[in-house]
């Protein structure tokens, strides 16, 4: 089982050392941080999460631009390693609030006892939050950040990685709050990442929705809770064929995942006849259900880029973007990138009148441009020009040394997959008891991509 | 309180310390604790506050818990360096371990168990007896890994105690955590002990399916893992396993999944209804996917255990292409896992959507990436021949481009088409050479030489094209410089006209006297000898039809990827590598206390048999293996001109021409041509042998005992000069001449048989399988290892004994000659099967029989001098636990045959 656990900074300092087993020397956190830091020599290559130096197997994550680590001599499960190490890092949040480097400098004492109590001998033993408060007794010393407004706007969204949304909350599972008294809520996320790849003529290649429902709760007394989705929900795909049939999926039709999974609190007794999950939800953050889906989906942004050449050092790109969602939604921070031909030396761009909130800009180093856009109101229109200079003539090719255009954006209260949540029933306890119920959706793009 | 001053006053200024230590005898509690905060803080970040051991301590004895908590912090920190003092927290824990509160109860036994200190093992073992049954299952979980913690620090009080026996007890506690943690605990303990210690029997079997239902996640992978050792007796017993753990394909949790997948694909090998087989394949392959949904660290561990199972079942994904599709945020180590896994699922179903994605991939901005993309389209084409024309016209494609490293990797690539292709797309040879001047890289270099050396007579414009390259011939690296002879040769042979006949003397010229790589001048010399004697002959060898190559796709060795497959979910399928060859435990690795007379013994040995000792730099053994460049300065005097006398046969040339020239052209498919032996157990890991690591196995052929060793060098120096020297053992093995390793340059490896006398240097006393070796090179110091001796590789052919033998043999031994052990590791299967298996190891089966559903195997062996083994082995067929009845003239020998009946009856 691991041997080591320790957290790094992204300067590779020390935040958190426990040692579990004393067979690994103590010098592995800089071994590790070396080894990840010149994987490729200079290149910036990253490390892939799995590696042996000199016997020692060296386990990493990446969370919140923290290094969670994890050491073994042994042929253990990395799987169970990473997920181990995430789960570390969730309860670490659950407690803080935050998870940054100053938050867990500040609540050392804590993060050991949890750390303690959550492993022992390299084996993990429990990562629920909801179990590890019987056992630890530390306060933990919460930090300004995590006295931000529990709701604050969109930007709430921006919370953890870029890959896995943390949800809005941050604040911590267990301490009270400044007025003594905890509020009784409870959110329910519906996080969709979406993948589309636009062949050059439009088509759709490959589409892909990974959701995932997450749920944090301040519920005291941890009543039971029935989440009831569409109703008419189907999960398997039935075999291969036509998976790109827009003709049937124009108006609404059912909701078909290709798999999903549930958190083991779960109870799918009544999941088969009318889709309500029952489940006494844990304390801390925890995903209710993830799922998949390949089901054609309306895709939010359409694409469309188009190079000119003019003249033999000149080339002229237009990208357009409509936003193919309902006005009552609107897209943020979004960005749009395009690499150019090496040979690229100058861009001048040219926004469409009128705009408002766009910025332009041509990075040299990557030889790629960004259109960055505050905001984008379903249905609307965006258009981009810009025009290329060459340091030397084009071989006619321009597409095929530029492109593909990436795309990444937000979008608050709206998701592709038509995935519902019906309604959120609270177990009640009092005619009284009425506790705050937030349903949110969002929808992130992942890898959105439009070839040349 | 005058101590407390007098340390006061040592300290020469009032600083961090004696303040500490003031507050840490401080009344007030609140004062207490925050000073064994600040302690804490100051531990962690690295400074030294030992010296507060005896003042913390003092705090330990309080009720409250986040203050004890604290104080054990530090002890486990610092006992192992105050084990004097932390005997005085012993009290405190012994009486922790009855305190009325099991939190603090476990707490106790969990500190104890980390703090490895002798002497408070002994101290451990009451306590930890006592809440192994204690009423609370939190602390019995507890004591359950503690029992794991006391083993690694004392193995024999562990078994003395009983603790193996109550921990198997808590396999059927009521507690599913409790249950979790034992299992945790005996397989360690099983992983670090040859004997049976946690044998799965169809009823703990059962009992463990019904605790992983109510597991946590962490559980149901131990419980998983475990499990997966355990061996179906049939087919419906496995099908049985497999309805309990597909539930778990539904889990959140990744390990999981993982640990239900291997399990489920472990026991399909038992199955043998196509229709169940079937549907289980498709039943996996949805949650095989959504791991790919998962974070990336994730994807990437389940890309490279998905990569193993595609290659044993490809049905199971075959449809699921798409999803390995790489998207442009993936990093890079996930790009390039899902690129070797879209090589692996492409068909000529599929193959046009993927050739679009590839192309798509060689336009990218990362430059390893695009290379991998261009050399799968490559391998595409060699895999699939309805689709090769395809393939080649998106490579063309991608040369127009004229993005440097693209042309390269393609140019590597369409060699290995041509080879696979022959006279099929050479008319794409044109466009090729238009690209010739751009190519710096030694592979794209040495590919297109040996393209135009191949096709020289299709090629107008040949021995211009070479003639540019000769040019730099001395600049180029070794690689080129071998294509480049070879293709000139080959030129030369296909138009012997003036132009390459000046050409074949510059290079024959430069590649004999101006060089220093043996390689290249030993190929030199060759094609000389053979051309000025023979240009007839050397025109079948060197114009020789090439075998054709087929598609690798990196495919792994049947034997390892079975291997691999059996350790699906854990860091072997990570690495595709087999388990021993990275893990080494810690434990195994430090020096044990009897190291430092060992280095006497074998320096003993060493002179005893001096008469086989290595002279420095001796010749390189003649064959096929690599040339030493010791051989250098011996050969170097050799004249050119006096080759024609020199000249060996050319019939043993040519053997050894072939070798060559098989070995260098398809520089791309060497994994092919790998040997195909099991590796062999690593004894000396380079981690210990800096950088040095040595594997290596006894072994009999043709009644020939012989010790395959293989010598790899991962230090950064050369070695040379190595010597083997074996101590005393049992059986007087040593080595019968001198070891045959040349220099070794780094990244070099050498493998070689070394031949071994039996009865050389007999050690007295008891028998043992032990046997030391010494190692020595110039370069490092001498390496002691230990490896086993295994009576199978001893055993003579002449020891089989008919039935009227054996009888008479075994009543002429006294009763007290007998002796039995039940094998409780192993089984038989199939009695046929086993006896062949034991005839192999030269144990003959003299007689069989059945009685009452156990099988009954007689069977005769024998030693070098006479000593013969009579054997009864009874099983039940399938059924773990064999009983070995053996009775022998040397009875002291028994355990040694015990030992290897088990290694054979695996």
């Amino acid at each position: 089982m691991i041997s080591q656990l320790f957290v790094l900074s992204q300067r590779g300092d020390n935040i958190v050392f426990r040692d579990y087993r004393g067979e690994v020397p103590k010098g592995s956190a800089e071994i590790f941080f070396r080894k990840v830091k010149f994987w490729k020599g200079d290149e910036p290559e990253e490390a892939p999460p799995v590696f042996n130096v000199d016997g020692v197997n060296y386990i990493h994550v990446k969370v919140a631009g923290l290094l969670f680590v994890a050491t073994t001599r042994v042929n253990v499960s990395p799987s169970l390693v990473i997920e181990l190490l995430q789960r570390i890092a969730r309860v670490i949040k659950d407690y803080l609030g935050v998870l940054n480097e100053d938050s867990l400098r500040k609540n050392f004492v804590l993060v050991y006892e949890l750390l303690d109590e959550a492993i022992d001998f390299g084996y993990p033993q429990t990562t629920s939050t909801e179990v590890l408060k019987s056992y630890v007794f530390n306060e933990p010393i919460v930090i300004d950040a995590a006295r931000l407004p529990p709701l604050g706007p969109a930007a709430m969204f921006m919370q953890g990685s870029k890959r896995m949304p943390g949800t809005a909350v941050t604040k911590s599972v267990v301490a009270n709050e400044p007025g003594g008294r905890k509020r009784e809520e409870i959110f329910v996320d519906i996080i969709e990442k979406i993948s589309v790849t636009f062949s050059s003529s439009g088509y759709i290649l490959t589409s892909e929705i990974d959701g995932t429902i997450q749920m944090k709760s301040y519920l005291t007394g941890n009543p039971e809770i029935r989440l009831a989705l569409n109703e008419d929900l189907s999960i398997g795909r039935s075999g291969g064929g036509s998976v790109y049939d827009y003709s049937s999926s124009a108006g609404g039709g059912i909701v078909v995942l290709d798999d999903c999974n549930f958190h083991e609190s779960v109870h799918l007794d009544s999941f088969d006849s009318d889709r309500t999950l029952t489940l006494v939800p844990p304390d801390g953050e925890f995903s209710v259900m993830n799922y998949r889906m390949t089901q054609e989906f309306k895709p939010p942004f359409r694409i469309n880029a188009l190079v000119e050449e003019a003249g033999s050092s000149k080339a002229e790109v237009i990208l357009k973007i409509r936003a193919d969602f309902p006005s009552s939604a609107t897209a943020n921070t979004i960005s749009v990138q395009m690499p150019l031909p090496t040979y690229t030396t100058r861009v001048s761009f040219e926004l469409e009148a009128g705009a408002v909130g766009q910025t332009t800009d041509f990075k040299e180093g990557s030889r790629k441009f960004e259109w960055c856009l505050k905001k984008i109101v379903g249905g609307s229109d965006h258009t981009l020009r810009a025009k290329l200079t060459f340091s030397q003539e084009s071989h006619g090719n321009i597409t095929r040394e530029a492109g593909p255009v990436s795309m990444n954006f937000t979008i608050p209260m709206y998701n592709a997959s038509r995935l519902q949540v019906r309604y959120l029933q609270i177990a009640k306890k009092s005619k009284t008891y009425n506790p705050y119920r937030w349903v949110r959706y969002v929808t992130q793009a992942n890898s959105y991509v439009a070839r040349l | 309180m005058s101590g407390h001053d007098s340390k006061y006053f040592s300290t020469t200024k009032k600083g961090e310390i004696p303040e500490l230590k003031e507050e840490l005898n401080s009344q007030y509690k609140d004062k207490k604790k925050d000073a064994v905060k600040k302690v804490i803080a100051a531990m962690t970040v690295g400074k030294d506050v030992s010296s507060l051991f005896a003042d913390v301590v003092n705090c330990m004895q309080t009720e409250n818990l986040e203050l004890k908590k604290l104080v054990y912090l530090y002890l486990i920190n610092y006992a192992k360096s105050q084990p004097d003092l932390a005997i005085l927290a012993v009290n405190t824990f012994v009486k922790d371990s009855q305190d009325p509160n099991p939190l603090i109860r476990a707490l106790a036994v969990r500190t104890m168990g980390c703090i490895r200190v002798d002497k408070i093992t002994e101290y451990l073992c009451d306590p930890l007896q006592r809440c192994l049954k204690d009423d609370d299952p939190y602390v019995r979980k507890t004591a359950a890994i503690c029992v794991a913690k006391l083993y690694d620090i004392n193995a024999e009080l562990v078994e003395d105690r009983g603790f193996l026996e109550t921990l198997r007890d808590l396999i059927s506690d009521n507690n599913p955590m409790v249950v979790a943690n034992a299992v945790a605990a005996l397989a360690e303990i099983q992983e670090n002990n040859t004997g049976p210690v946690f044998e799965i029997t169809s009823h703990t079997l059962s009992k463990l399916l019904t605790a992983l239902n109510e597991c946590t996640e962490w559980g149901q992978v131990f419980i998983l893992d475990a499990l997966s050792r355990y061996k179906a007796a049939d087919a419906r017993e496995a099908e049985n396993i497999v309805e309990r753990v597909t539930p778990r394909l539904q889990h959140a949790n990744c390990a999981v999944v993982l640990s239900a997948v291997k399990m489920i694909l472990l026991q399909m090998e038992l199955i043998t209804s196509p229709d169940v087989v079937r549907n289980l394949c498709k039943k996996m392959a949805p949650p095989l996917v959504t791991l790919l949904s998962a974070e990336p660290e994730i994807q990437y561990v389940a890309l490279r255990n998905i990569n193993l199972i595609v290659q044993k079942r490809p049905t199971i994904l075959a449809h699921e292409i798409k999803v390995f599709f790489c998207k442009y945020n993936d990093p890079i180590y996930v790009k390039m896992e899902k690129l070797e896994i879209m090589i692996k699922l492409a068909s000529d179903r599929n193959i046009d959507q993927v050739l679009l994605e590839f192309k798509e991939y060689a336009t990218e901005v990362d430059v390893d990436f695009v290379r991998k993309a261009v050399r799968a389209i490559g391998r595409c084409a060699i895999k699939l021949e309805r689709a090769a024309e395809r393939c080649i016209s998106v490579l063309l494609e991608l040369i127009k481009i004229k993005v440097n490293y693209v042309v390269q990797e393609a140019i590597i690539v369409i060699k290995d088409i041509f080879r696979r292709y022959p006279n099929t797309y050479e008319s794409i040879i044109a466009t090729l050479c238009e690209s010739l001047d751009t190519l710096d890289e030694p592979e794209a270099k040495a590919s297109m030489i040996w393209i135009i050396g191949e096709y020289a007579e299709r090629i107008d414009n040949a021995d211009e094209l070479l003639e540019s390259f000769l040019e730099s011939f001395p600049e180029e690296p070794a690689l080129v410089q071998l294509q480049l002879l070879t293709a000139t040769v080959k030129l030369f042979l296909k138009k012997p006209t003036e132009g390459p006949q000046q050409m074949i003397q510059v290079v024959l010229n430069n590649a004999t006297v101006e060089t220093d790589n043996p390689d290249l001048r030993d190929r030199a010399y060759i094609y000389w000898r053979l051309l000025s004697t023979d240009p007839e002959a050397a025109k079948d060898v060197v114009l020789a039809e090439k075998p054709v190559i087929s598609d690798d796709s990196n495919q792994l060795d049947p034997s390892l990827l079975d291997e691999l497959l059996a350790n699906i979910a854990t860091l072997s399928s990570v690495y595709h590598k087999p388990p021993e060859a990275f893990v080494s435990r810690a434990k195994l690795a430090t020096p044990k206390p009897d190291d430092d007379e060992e280095p006497d013994a074998a320096e003993a040995g060493y002179s005893e048999s001096s008469p086989s000792r290595v002279v420095n730099g001796a010749p390189a053994p003649s064959g096929s293996s690599p040339v030493s460049h010791t051989s250098t300065s011996q050969a170097a005097p050799v004249p050119p001109t006096a080759t024609p006398a020199t000249a060996a046969p050319v019939p043993d040339l040519l053997g050894d021409l072939i070798g060559l020239d098989n070995a260098i052209v398809p520089a791309d498919t060497a994994p092919t041509t790998a040997p195909s032996l099991p590796p062999l157990p690593v004894l000396l890991p380079k981690a210990t042998g800096q950088g040095l690591q040595i594997s290596g196995q006894l072994l009999q052929r043709d009644g020939q005992i012989f010790y395959a060793l293989l010598f790899e060098n991962n230090s950064q120096t050369v070695l040379d000069g190595f010597m083997i020297q074996f101590n005393k053992n049992t059986f007087g093995l040593a080595a019968a001449g001198a070891l045959q390793v040349p220099q070794l340059a780094p990244g070099a490896s050498c493998s070689t048989l070394l031949p071994m006398v039996l009865f050389q240097n007999l050690s007295p006393g008891p028998p043992s399988s032990l046997l030391q070796v010494a190692v020595k090179n110039n370069q490092q110091p001498v390496w002691y290892f230990n490896d086993k001796i295994l009576l199978q590789v001893l055993f003579t052919e002449d020891g089989g004994l008919d039935r009227p033998e054996f009888l008479e043999a075994w009543k002429t031994l006294p009763d007290a000659n007998e002796i039995s052990k039940d094998l409780q590791n192993s089984v038989i299967h199939n009695v046929d099967a086993t006896t062949k298996h034991l005839l192999a190891h030269n144990i003959f089966t003299v007689a069989k029989r059945n009685n009452a559903n156990k099988d009954i195997i007689y069977l005769s062996a024998k030693l070098p001098r006479g000593i013969t083994f009579l054997v009864e082995l009874t099983s039940v067929i399938g059924v773990p636990g064999v009983k070995c009845a053996v009775k022998t003239s040397n009875p002291e020998m028994a355990s040694l045959f015990f030992e290897t009946m088990e290694s054979l009856l695996k």
